[in-house]
């Protein structure tokens, strides 16, 4: 079933068109890296997802529904999850806290109260490894742990499509690694569609996603399989330009 | 059960200190005075800091609020001072009144207001308290630039004794009440979803949206509450107390300075901080004035800028890192 679908969507901020006439479509339980070099509009594209943004022109729907006018408050109960490129926490809270705020707001029945928000959140923040840390104020965690709370928080939300941006930036190989082996495990215990953008970690791409959409100058310039998406040449192209005239590359 | 109770515990100091100050007041011959000013300052810091604390908005209007209160309590005994059978019934309409029109102003202004951040909102807000001023100075609303008197009325009505004794007593034990009032409702809200809201939108609204939270409808209520609870502190510690409403001094924007050192001093979005805060710069505003009349501004400004510097947390925050794992963890919050 088509979880999310984009069709013609375009986002422009005065005379730069950050998001030029995208479509797509995810399926529930898909996996997929949204890749493309610095600039080329991925963070836009999140944000007009999970309705930071409204688009200038096309529509973003959702399980079916026009949701390209939705506040992003109210997209979020729907199912739609966010992590940010740049770890987000609402640091004077602790960790408990802060994964609680995920529970309680970002699902849909308004009835969860704060006693059972704390226990759903003690459950994610064991499933991150953060449990040590629980009582700890957020702002004073290292970036992984930062990260690694955001995905607590956005998971306690129990999104179906969980958008993740740059969330393998400036881990340790050996992190990325686990985290990879992590998410793959998550998205089959809940069913949720993982949407991990990707500046440049390759290594992350080619074990998590299944589906690669490359975005270059905010438009979609490659969406397909992945081993088929890397091994195109006008990925290479994108990353490092064109090679010189009588040269090999 | 037990466990809802545990949650209520941070409440035990702060009415102790005031029931500490209250009876330092009636039994001490020549307090009163100052210990109605200590708890004008604690009412009125813990009203504020309702919003400003839990939010992280400056409202630089926050006067506004307390001078709509004075209005509707002035408004209530100069007009209801002939019905005879309402008795007292003119102080609670007085009440009343003053927590409906200062809701209704903050309705008003929340929703043009709250739409905007930061130095924009603080802005918007000082607009709206000058603004209303002259409207009711302009407009000849409610007397206009004259203000109404109502020291008559209020002796007609309830005969000479019983007005002094509302106006130097219970104007002053009104106060009390609404700190009660005011320290409940901020630990009930902490420890409910709206504080985990307000937290969140305080700390990283975009953040807070995309997480669910209507940013909105939670600063519009905190501000609301913030409101009222001023209207209440207007009514009492001004109108009842003094007798008349003049709009130039209910609407001074140097109570809403002050009201933002109270909470900053005490510690912004604590419960006990504008209880400390409200205790520390009265007492301090009061020695200074002793000692050094006339220069005590002059003094203080650098003493509050010393501490805030020192203590960017506040008070109560600096008490709450000291006392991290401890037995007193429970009680300072």
């Amino acid at each position: 079933m088509t979880l999310l679908k984009l069709e013609n969507v375009t986002k422009r901020f005065g005379g730069l068109t950050a998001v030029n006439k995208m479509s797509f479509e995810i399926e529930q339980g898909e996996s997929i890296a949204i890749v493309g070099p610095n600039g080329s509009g991925k963070t836009t594209l999140y944000n007009v997802i999970s309705g930071v943004y409204f688009p200038e022109e096309g529509e973003v729907i959702f399980e079916g529904k026009n949701i390209t006018h939705l506040p992003p408050y109210r997209r979020a109960p729907l199912g739609l999850g966010r992590t940010f490129q740049i770890p987000r926490p609402f640091s004077s809270a602790t960790v408990r806290e802060n994964v609680a705020v995920g529970a309680m707001f970002g699902t849909l029945s308004n009835k969860i109260g704060v006693d059972e928000s704390l226990e759903t959140a003690d459950r994610y923040i064991e499933l991150v490894g953060l449990s040590a840390h629980i009582d700890k104020e957020a702002g004073s965690l290292t970036p992984t742990e930062k990260k690694l709370m955001e995905i607590a928080r956005a998971l306690a939300m129990k999104p179906k499509l969980l958008l993740m941006d740059e969330a393998l930036a400036g881990m340790h190989p050996k992190d990325i690694d686990k985290m990879v082996v992590f998410l793959k495990k998550v998205k089959e215990e809940e069913n949720i569609a993982i949407v991990s953008m990707v500046e440049h970690i390759m290594r992350a791409v080619a074990g998590f996603a299944e589906r690669v959409i490359v975005m270059y100058q905010g438009e979609k310039l490659i969406d397909a399989m992945t081993a088929q998406a890397l091994s195109d040449p006008r990925v290479v192209e994108v990353y490092l330009g064109h090679p010189p005239e009588g040269t090999h590359a | 059960m037990k466990g809802k109770i545990v949650k209520y515990y941070p409440l035990i100091p702060v009415y102790i200190a005031y029931l500490i100050l209250f009876l330092i007041g009636i039994n001490v011959s020549g307090m009163w005075q100052l210990v109605a000013m200590l708890a004008f300052y604690c009412a009125i810091g813990q009203a504020f800091n309702i919003f400003l604390g839990m939010t992280g908005y400056v409202d630089f209007g926050y006067v506004a609020f307390m001078g709509v209160g004075t209005y509707g309590m002035a408004l209530s005994i100069s007009h209801l001072h002939q019905v005879q059978w309402l008795g007292m019934g003119i102080i609670i309409i007085g009440l009343l009144l003053a927590l409906v029109m200062a809701s209704l102003l903050s309705i008003a202004v929340g929703a043009v207001a709250l739409r905007l951040r930061g130095a924009y909102f603080a802005i918007a807000t000082i607009g709206v308290n000058e603004g209303f001023r002259f409207l009711i100075e302009g407009a000849k609303i409610w007397g206009g630039s004259e203000g109404i008197i109502f020291s008559g009325q209020l002796t007609q009505t309830f005969g000479r004794e019983t007005a002094s004794l509302l106006s130097t007593l219970w104007a002053d034990i009104f106060l009390f009440f609404i700190a009660c009032i005011a320290a409940f409702i901020t630990i009930y809200y902490m420890r409910g979803k709206i504080g985990y809201a307000l937290t969140a939108l305080r700390e990283d609204e975009d953040a807070a949206k995309v997480m669910g939270i209507n940013v909105t409808k939670y600063k519009i209520i905190a501000f609301i509450t913030s409101a009222s609870l001023a209207g209440l502190v207007g009514a009492s510690a001004w109108a009842l107390k003094l007798t008349y409403v003049f709009p130039p001094q209910v609407f001074e924007i140097h109570y809403t300075v002050e009201c933002i050192i109270i909470v900053l001093l005490g510690g912004a979005g604590t419960l006990l901080g504008p209880v400390v805060g409200g205790l520390v710069y009265g007492l301090t505003k009061y020695w200074l004035t002793v000692i050094v009349p006339g220069f005590q501004l002059l003094i203080f400004a650098p003493i509050i800028i010393v501490i805030i510097v020192a203590f960017p947390e506040g008070i109560v925050g600096v008490l709450k890192r000291r006392f991290k794992g401890t037995t007193f963890k429970k009680f300072i919050i």
